[in-house]
């Protein structure tokens, strides 16, 4: 739980230092997921972990601002936090960059899936676009974070 | 009656996740309604100021190519405008001599762009213009080089912009200067495209894209983008335009609002 609210100010300044400053052809690495996920994976109380999700959620879809639809980032961070936290101590020991990217994966599909009036629906291939280009610009960034501060280690001691 | 409290606890944790889909659904659901939406624009307008130093950074940042940039743009407009008063001068007189009727003018507002959203591929922006400075919906907005949306939302001191990029926008333009009239619709990056264009038209490479005269909100003859290329299908009477925007999307820091004026 300490984990959670002594990095959250980070990641928003993170966050709004890759919106604001860092887009990748108008893409932006989603920080606030990979906070969400990374957070939650010590916790190991799911009835928590979700409930801050959907409160991290509700903070960005109202205040960082998400351009379409309030309450999609409440949804993938709760679906996203719980999940998260739901991973055994070996699991995560062993498949730990695997776990997370595969958490990031889930999340920004159903980002791309609630974007635009339901892109999946009426135009599949930007749905795909928008999905691949924002997972692996968020993984890439979320893999340097984790390398550099050892975060794996950090994470399963907590 | 005692077991319930039972199966709570065994599947609190399942619960709980329900209780959070459920609540995001019903938000997701009613994004139309005016609480959602009072909501948001109070809070936008609240936190603006976590905005303040990445803007001022950006703004740095770019200070000397944005200058370099807007130099060579002042010079080629500076002889743009000498012609071109030469035509209005023409054109005035030609007008009052036919009788029609006057033209509106028009105010644009400056605008700093406060929020581009934590969602990539940007629909929509926040501007630091609101109700205070007599912002209205509907209002097109224009960077410098051409239209980029129109403002969807407005609060006391900041408004929402629909970007051209957002896949729900359509605008009627018209292609100069044959005056083909369609609907304007993005595809992507900086791309549009116009559908169901009749074949007889007489349209080129370059020829450039404006608003039309039969849109409500958008005045006429704003700049939009230029033709880059030309579809036609063997089965259909119609043909496509591409064209690529004159603004870029990308990179949006100040933004005009276009409000009815003198």
């Amino acid at each position: 739980m300490g984990f959670y609210f002594k990095f959250f100010p980070l990641a928003v300044i993170i966050q709004l230092i890759f919106s604001e400053l860092l887009t990748f052809n108008g893409y932006q690495a989603n920080i606030m997921l990979l906070f969400v996920i990374l957070s939650s994976m010590p916790l190991g109380n799911a009835t928590q972990s979700t409930f801050l999700g959907f409160f991290v959620g509700i903070f960005t879809d109202f205040i960082l601002f998400s351009g379409t639809y309030v309450g999609v980032s409440s949804l993938v961070f709760s679906i996203c936090g719980f999940w998260a936290s739901k991973v055994s101590y070996n699991f995560a020991f062993r498949n730990f960059d695997f776990y997370w990217i595969s958490l990031v994966h889930l999340g920004i599909a159903i980002y791309s899936l609630f974007r635009y009036d339901y892109f999946f629906f009426n135009n599949f291939g930007l749905f795909i676009a928008n999905w691949f280009f924002v997972t692996y610009f968020t993984c890439f960034i979320g893999l340097v974070i984790v390398k550099v501060f050892s975060l794996k280690e950090v994470l399963i001691d907590a | 009656m005692s077991k319930v409290p039972l199966i709570f606890k065994d599947y609190q944790e399942n619960i709980v996740l329900a209780l959070c889909v459920i609540i995001s659904c019903i938000f997701i659901f009613n994004n139309d309604s005016n609480f959602i939406k009072n909501t948001k624009s109070k809070s936008v307008d609240t936190f603006s100021f976590l905005y303040t130093p990445f803007n001022w950074l950006d703004n740095q940042l770019f200070l000397n190519k944005k200058l370099e940039v807007l130099s060579s743009e002042n010079l080629k407009l500076n002889l743009e405008n000498q012609v071109l008063k030469v035509h209005e001068t023409e054109n005035k007189r030609y007008r009052e001599f036919l009788n029609f009727k006057k033209r509106d003018n028009y105010i644009f507002m400056g605008a700093d762009v406060i929020s581009k959203g934590v969602s990539s591929n940007m629909s929509s922006v926040v501007i630091d213009r609101g109700l205070e400075d007599f912002v209205k919906i509907n209002s097109p907005v224009l960077s410098s080089r051409g239209v980029v949306g129109k403002i969807t939302s407005v609060s006391a001191n900041s408004s929402e912009v629909q970007l051209i990029s957002d896949v729900n926008f359509r605008l009627s333009v018209k292609i100069v200067p044959d005056e083909v009239e369609g609907i304007l619709r993005w595809i992507r990056d900086d791309i549009c495209e116009i559908n169901e264009i009749k074949k007889i038209s007489d349209i080129e490479i370059g020829d450039v894209v404006v608003t039309s005269n039969l849109s409500i909100y958008f005045p006429p003859n704003l700049p939009i983008g230029e033709v880059i290329s030309i579809f036609e299908k063997s089965d259909s009477s119609n043909r496509t335009v591409r064209l690529k925007l004159f603004s870029d999307l990308t990179t949006l820091n100040q933004l005009f609002i276009v409000n009815e004026g003198i």
